[in-house]
Formats: structure tokens, C-alpha cells, sequence
């Protein structure tokens, strides 16, 4: 059985917010819920910026599903965390928890006030049947029964955010980290950014002169 | 007392663990950042420093206008989780199963306190209206807020297996609700309480004879005290008062998640709710046990106003001596002495048409 993971190469990520797009728009995702970001961190630090997509883990042992005071969290045999929006209070309390910052919640009235939970659902919808209006309306779609992998992944431009079984995804990132700086490394953060190792493609800001 | 000391202590905890995790990375991010534009040079493509960078918590740039956006990886929830589904949870549950069972044990020891002598028929009003409606707004909303409290914190544990999933759903969702929306009125209920029953509740030298013998409870010796006695005292500044800022003000970090406070700062304000919201409980619980089934007559005074001369003579000696000398009226409401306007009162006041 499948263990389904994201995971994000910071070597590749260009931060071009393709993936949140993509997120956006498949799942008609509303105004002010983000189930996927891009964070950079050192912004604009030449040699130390590099950018991360980062949305739910669907953590083994989450701790939104612990700290859930009704119990709405569940994990597909796939291991994705889903939760039930029929039985969400939005409380708060997963958003407290989680380290990633995954939980989102509409504002539903004045002051704040909570609305259901919302967040990334590895394209894998929620409890109703698949692909139902009801579905679809609540989680968005449901790639994953279609046996599409996620729209975030799909989109990536550079490759950098892969999403599917952990074993397959440790296999590619596996021979990409050989090979990486030789040949077939055309995609990413360094022909975007340019390599730091040699003076022929080191970022542009660095080649001008001090003025003294 | 002993839960008391014990809830504190584990909030003391709480801080420490909080202040632990908020220090950030072992290296400060400027030294993060140097080893890293060294490393791209001398190892490309091993990014330790960064990645050491995003596990502190450091706040990078994200497009998204939310708070802390840009903050990859806040740890500080995986103490909140331990500390609320663990310790707090179970010091905080055994203690209130722990008081209610102490005060079972109380009620079959001494029973009902009845009154010594016989009721002589003359009233003396101990209770402005002002002062019930100020009591009994701060004691409703308190016992909604405590009971959704229960719910949300303990439901999962104990409702969840009887009542499933659903159902319990929907009880939440009006625990969530009522909790949400009375805790503000709670904090307003509770600030005018306070103002009402100030002047009776400032300590004097007498409350420290009344505490030293727990004002003769257990070894039945009469200790006189005045209107409050020095255990209503310590409920009025240890319970209305502390409690009552600690609850609410953590309540309110909660209840209002629109001023861009971080996760950090929920996370802590929760513990410190839990915290107070037991001590509170455990209080109320001995508050309400010696309103009701406690003492004979308590719960009539709150009710209706008025106590016995008998009563007030056994219980409040001071205060009815003062009463008895005029110094204190015994018609409050009447003689316009206190701030509240007492339906006693018989003259209407500003009449219009």
C-alpha cells in the first residue's frame, strides 16, 4: 500500500507560486484560505535564499487529529489526513497544533469567528462519496480516486514539489541528488538563479563594481 | 489547595517549556545565513544551514497576507500537545473529580449546617437587588462557560464513546458557541460583581483569626466574621478578581483571533486558561456547595435578599453588630445607602406621560 508524501527540492524551487495556483484553482479554494504557500526564507540574500512549497504533511502521528476535540480527523489507507467538515466545530485547536501552519479557517461572522476547517486534502477529497457535489463543494476535487496525483505536483514547473508514494518519491530525489550539478540539471533554483561555482553564472548583482 | 499548588506548578512548567522553544535556533539567523552563502561555494547543493534556518522558526517572505505566512515550521504546538492532551488534561480532570469527591465526603461528615437557634422572624436585608442580579449574572454565565469548558475539553474522552460522533458534533458546535459568545458577558458580569461587593470584601485584621481555624469549620469553634467572612473574601479577590483577569484575559487572546496574535501566544494563553479554568471550577465548586447544600439559608440570602436575624447573628456576628447599632441600615434598598435601586424602593422614580 501506498504512503503518500509531497516533498519539496529546495534546490529547484522558484518560487513562482505555480503550485498554490494550481491549488487555488482546482479545488475553487475561497478568499483568504490557502491550503499550499511558498515561503522564502533570506530573501533576496545572495547564495542564501531558497524558497520551500509547503502545505499538509499528513503527518503519520498528526497532531491536528490528537488535538481535535471531535474527532473529525481520519487517514485514508493511502496514509492522507482527511477530516470530516460535517462534524468540525472550528475551534482552532488543529491550527494551534500544526507545525506547518496547514489549518485554514474562513472567517464565518465578526471578531475572528471560525468558520470549518479547511485545508489541503492531497487531492483526495473528504468522507463523502467520490467525486460527489457534495464532495467537490466541500474538498475540492478528488484526483486521487481518479488516480491523478495532486494538481500542486502536476503544475510544478520546475519539478521541484513531487507528490505520491514515499518509496518513489525517495528513488527520484535519490538519483537527482547524484547527479545533481552535471548534466541533466537543467531545471531550477541555480539556471534561474544562477551557480554559485562558477564566476560565469554568478548572479548578476554580484559582477558590479563597488564604486569607491 | 494541593491541586492548586499543583496546576500552578505545571503552568510554571508551561512557561519555562514556552520560553525554551521561543529562543529560536542554536545559531542567530545572521550566522545561519554566512554559513550558508559559505556553503553554496564549498559543498553546493548541501543546504544544512538553511534548512537548520527554516527549523527555528525564522520568518521568511510568503505572497500570502496572513500572519506568519512566511514561517515554516512552528514547533511550539507539539508542546501544546503534549501539555493539554497530557498533564493539564489529567492534574486538571482528577483534581475536579478529586474536589468533587472531597466535598461528598464533607456533605456526609457534617451534613446540612443548620441554623443553632431558632429563626426569631426579623429580616435584615443582606442582598441589594443590584447585588443578586450582579451575583447571579456572573453565576450563570460562569456554570454555561464552565460546563462548555467540560464538554470541549473532555468530551472526546468521555462523550464521543456513548453519544458518537455526530451527535456529539452538534453538542460541541453549541458548547463552541455559547462559550464564544458568553465568555465576553462573563468578563463584564464579573468586573461589575466586583465593583458591587468591593467595599464589604477588603481584608481586615479579623479574617486572619477566621482562616487560621477555617472559620471553626472543622473544629466547630465559633469564629465571628463580618458581612463576608475571610473565606468569601478569598474568593472574591482569589477568584472573581485573579482568576477572573487570568480566564478572562486568556480568554479573550483566544476568543479573538483577528488581532494577528501568533500561534505561540494561543498556545500558551490555552494552558493558562486550562490552568485558571480549573482553579475556578475547583473554587465555584466549594463556592456553590457552601451556597447551597452546605449552610441552611445561604441560598435564600442570594435569592431572595433577606437573611434572619438568627442567621446573620450565627454567621456574620460583626456584621450584626453593625447592623444592630445602626451603623450598617438594615434596609439597605430603602434608606438609598447602597449604589443599587431596590425593588423595595416604593416611590417611582422620573415618571413620564
Amino acid at each position: 500500500m501506498a504512503r503518500m508524501k509531497f516533498i519539496c527540492d529546495a534546490e529547484r524551487c522558484i518560487e513562482c507560486n505555480g503550485c498554490v495556483t494550481a491549488c487555488k484553482n482546482e479545488h475553487d479554494v475561497p478568499w483568504g484560505v490557502n491550503r499550499r504557500r511558498v515561503v522564502t526564507l533570506n530573501d533576496g540574500i545572495v547564495g542564501a535564499e531558497r524558497s520551500i512549497s509547503v502545505a499538509c504533511m499528513h503527518c503519520s502521528d498528526a497532531p491536528c487529529q490528537a488535538v481535535c476535540p471531535v474527532n473529525c480527523f481520519y487517514k485514508t489507507e493511502d496514509g492522507v489526513v482527511l477530516h470530516d467538515k460535517d462534524l468540525c466545530i472550528g475551534c482552532g485547536y488543529c491550527f494551534y497544533a500544526c507545525p506547518f501552519g496547514a489549518p485554514q479557517f474562513p472567517q464565518a461572522g465578526a471578531f475572528g469567528l471560525r468558520g470549518k476547517m479547511d485545508k489541503c486534502t492531497f487531492c483526495a477529497g473528504g468522507p463523502e462519496k467520490d467525486g460527489s457535489k457534495a464532495e467537490i463543494e466541500k474538498y475540492g476535487r478528488n484526483r486521487l480516486s481518479e488516480g491523478k496525483l495532486p494538481a500542486c505536483a502536476e503544475m510544478c514547473s520546475t519539478k521541484a514539489l513531487l507528490a505520491g508514494d514515499g518509496d518513489v518519491l525517495s528513488d527520484i530525489y535519490r538519483e537527482r541528488v547524484m547527479r545533481r550539478g552535471r548534466g541533466g540539471d537543467l531545471w531550477g533554483h541555480a539556471t534561474a538563479y544562477g551557480r554559485p561555482d562558477t564566476k560565469a553564472t554568478a548572479p548578476a548583482v554580484q559582477s558590479i563594481p563597488q564604486k569607491s | 489547595m494541593k491541586h492548586l499548588i499543583a496546576c500552578l506548578s505545571a503552568l510554571l512548567l508551561a512557561c519555562a517549556v514556552n520560553a525554551q522553544q521561543s529562543s529560536g535556533p542554536a545559531l542567530p539567523k545572521d550566522e545561519l545565513i554566512k554559513q550558508q552563502q559559505q556553503r553554496v561555494v564549498t559543498q553546493p547543493y548541501n543546504n544544512a544551514p538553511f534548512w537548520k534556518e527554516a527549523r527555528g522558526a525564522v520568518e521568511g517572505y510568503a505572497s500570502i497576507p496572513a500572519p506568519e505566512a512566511g514561517v515554516l515550521i512552528q514547533d511550539g504546538g507539539q508542546n501544546w500537545r503534549a501539555l493539554r492532551n497530557g498533564t493539564f488534561s489529567i492534574i486538571g480532570g482528577w483534581a475536579l473529580v478529586a474536589m468533587m469527591l472531597l466535598i461528598g465526603g464533607f456533605y456526609a461528615w457534617k451534613g446540612t449546617i443548620q441554623l443553632h437557634e431558632a429563626p426569631t422572624g426579623r429580616l435584615i436585608e443582606r442582598f441589594t437587588l443590584l447585588e443578586r442580579m450582579a451575583h447571579w449574572a456572573t453565576a450563570i454565565s460562569f456554570s454555561v462557560l464552565a460546563i462548555s469548558g467540560l464538554i470541549l475539553a473532555f468530551g472526546k474522552a468521555l462523550l464521543i464513546p456513548v453519544i458518537s460522533f455526530t451527535l456529539f458534533s452538534w453538542l460541541a458546535i453549541i458548547a463552541k458557541n455559547l462559550h464564544n459568545f458568553l465568555g465576553p458577558l462573563f468578563i463584564i458580569s464579573c468586573i461589575v460583581t466586583f465593583c458591587v461587593f468591593l467595599r464589604d470584601n477588603w481584608p481586615k485584621a479579623v479574617d486572619f483569626k477566621w482562616l487560621v481555624s477555617f472559620g471553626g469549620l472543622i473544629n466547630g469553634k465559633h469564629v465571628p466574621s463580618e458581612k463576608f467572612n475571610a473565606g468569601e473574601k478569598l474568593w472574591f479577590w482569589g477568584g472573581l478578581m485573579l482568576l477572573g483577569i487570568v480566564v478572562g484575559a486568556s480568554g479573550l487572546v483566544l476568543n479573538f483571533p483577528n488581532f494577528g496574535q501568533t500561534r505561540a501566544t494561543m498556545q500558551l494563553a490555552n494552558l493558562v486558561h486550562l490552568t485558571g479554568a480549573v482553579m475556578f471550577m475547583l473554587g465555584a465548586m466549594g463556592h456553590i456547595y457552601m451556597g447551597t447544600l452546605g449552610m441552611a439559608g445561604a441560598l435564600d440570602a442570594m435569592k431572595t435578599g433577606v437573611v434572619d436575624e438568627a442567621w446573620a447573628k450565627e454567621h456574620h456576628e460583626l456584621w450584626y453588630d453593625d447592623v444592630k447599632s445602626g451603623k450598617v441600615p438594615a434596609n439597605r434598598s430603602e434608606n438609598g445607602g447602597n449604589a443599587g435601586a431596590g425593588t423595595q424602593q416604593p416611590v417611582a422614580v422620573g415618571g413620564n406621560n
